[in-house]
């Protein structure tokens, strides 16, 4: 199924960076405008990355209230010299998401093996279906993101089960157990193609910056 | 750190950013963070490596009903300043003049310690009071100073109209105790300013604000009149 490419470019995150950088700034010496301007520009970012991960879009609305009282409390502890403001946000957005799924998911576990099991099982494997067909997939993404010269070049490197174990991993929110259950693969395996995906994409990042720096350098 | 631990802090990093480091293992992870320095730094640099990939995510508008939300938890006052429309500058103002009203009111030199959750340091807030009484008697607060938890940097901002003639500027002091103040640099009258210093002096338990010439102080003390003095209490 062909989807249209989003162009989103590493160098727009890098742009968009710089103005939100100057927004928490504000914020934290208390500028409700800022923090206005903050929200609209980025929670249809942070609201979608939510919603890959936690699906009950209750739940969703609910983390992404808590993220932006955080920030509210925390820009200050914002480091613009050390983060890139986007990468601060959906870090927390994400550890927020993922936090919830702890506890939605280990409900089920604590009703112990009873009649209710096989209810819940239904419940559990909705969660682990896939997107609605609307939605790109989680592969479509990983190429979508890859426009980034360096970062598709390094996605080549991978296999494809690495790509696919990555792909549902960071986008879906899914563990390693429910990856492999999902991909119908030995846990094992799973567990290693995300480690060398992880791994690969590291070394091969790592060297395209040694390459811009040594062209800098020679130029 | 030897190697062995380096790559340990590395793995665990890069799981926990991708999202795979769960339950009990990941609940231990954010307990070390706080602590240890090697394993925040490598969590930073894993989390700018992947947070790009989320840029391919079509963005998702909320509903409506979360701003508001976020609004009322944050201040239990009237909800307004809608996200879709620019505040207006007159409701900015009458922000900032009911903090400089409520700053008077709490406390003169009051300094905040607003909590963060995670483990940057907080940042401290102090409030510069006027130091001649304005009208009965009572002091009015008049800048407002935050200082990063490293004390790298400090963001002033006027909190009233502060009139200064063309050829007279406002300059920033740090003092510590009796010991002579040390300049920080030159700010505002009229908006922020941020002052960047390799880190404030040590012992620094006053701010203050002196009138100087165009350019700063040319003795690197205060020359002129001291109208600004906050404290700075933990």
């Amino acid at each position: 199924m062909k989807r249209p490419v989003i162009p989103t470019p590493a160098a727009e995150w890098n742009e968009r960076s710089v103005d939100l950088a100057r927004l928490l700034g504000r914020i934290g010496l208390g500028d409700r405008a800022a923090f206005a301007t903050l929200y609209e520009r980025t929670s249809p970012h942070l609201f979608a990355v939510v919603l890959r991960i936690q699906r009950d879009r209750a739940q969703a609305e609910d983390i992404l209230q808590e993220v932006y009282v955080n920030v509210w409390r925390a820009a200050t502890g914002f480091d613009a010299a050390r983060s890139q403001p986007l990468t601060w946000l959906t870090s927390i957005a994400r550890n927020r998401a993922i936090d919830s799924l702890r506890r939605s998911r280990s409900r089920p576990q604590t009703q112990g093996s009873s009649a209710f099991d096989s209810a819940a099982d239904a419940e559990d494997d909705s969660v682990y279906d896939t997107v609605a067909d609307s939605a790109p997939g989680p592969l479509d993404l990983l190429s979508q993101a890859s426009d980034a010269r360096e970062l598709s070049a390094c996605m080549e490197h991978l296999s494809a089960q690495q790509r696919q174990s990555l792909a549902l991993a960071f986008y879906q929110g899914l563990s390693h157990a429910e990856v492999a259950e999902q991909m119908r693969e030995p846990l094992g395996s799973v567990k290693s193609w995300v480690r060398r995906a992880l791994l690969s994409l590291k070394d091969c990042l790592q060297r395209a910056v040694q390459r811009d720096q040594t062209s800098v350098r020679s130029a | 750190m030897d190697y062995g631990r380096a790559a340990l802090a590395d793995r665990l990093a890069a799981a926990y950013a991708a999202g795979t480091l769960r339950g009990p293992a990941r609940r231990r992870f954010e307990a070390l963070l706080p602590a240890h320095p090697a394993l925040r730094e490598a969590t930073r640099i894993w989390q700018e490596r992947l947070m790009p990939l989320t840029a391919a995510l079509p963005p998702e508008t909320p509903p409506a009903r979360v701003w508001q939300r976020i609004e009322a938890r944050i201040d239990g006052a009237s909800p307004n300043a809608a996200p879709v429309s620019r505040t207006p500058i007159a409701s900015r103002l009458a922000f900032w003049r009911g903090l400089a009203a409520f700053a008077s009111i709490a406390a003169l030199s009051l300094a905040v310690l607003v909590a963060t959750p995670s483990a940057v340091q907080p940042p401290i807030i102090v409030v510069l009071s006027s130091t001649a009484p304005g009208a009965g008697g009572a002091t009015p607060a008049s800048f407002v100073a935050s200082i990063s938890g490293d004390g790298r940097a400090v963001v002033t901002r006027p909190l009233t109209q502060v009139a200064l003639q063309p050829d007279r500027v406002l300059e920033l002091w740090a003092a510590a105790g009796a010991g002579a103040p040390r300049s920080l640099g030159l700010i505002s009258a009229s908006g922020a300013s941020v002052v960047r210093k390799a880190a404030l002096p040590p012992g620094t338990d006053h701010l203050a604000v002196s009138l100087e010439p165009s350019g700063g102080s040319p003795t690197g003390a205060p020359t002129g009149p001291v109208l600004y003095v906050g404290k700075l209490t933990l």
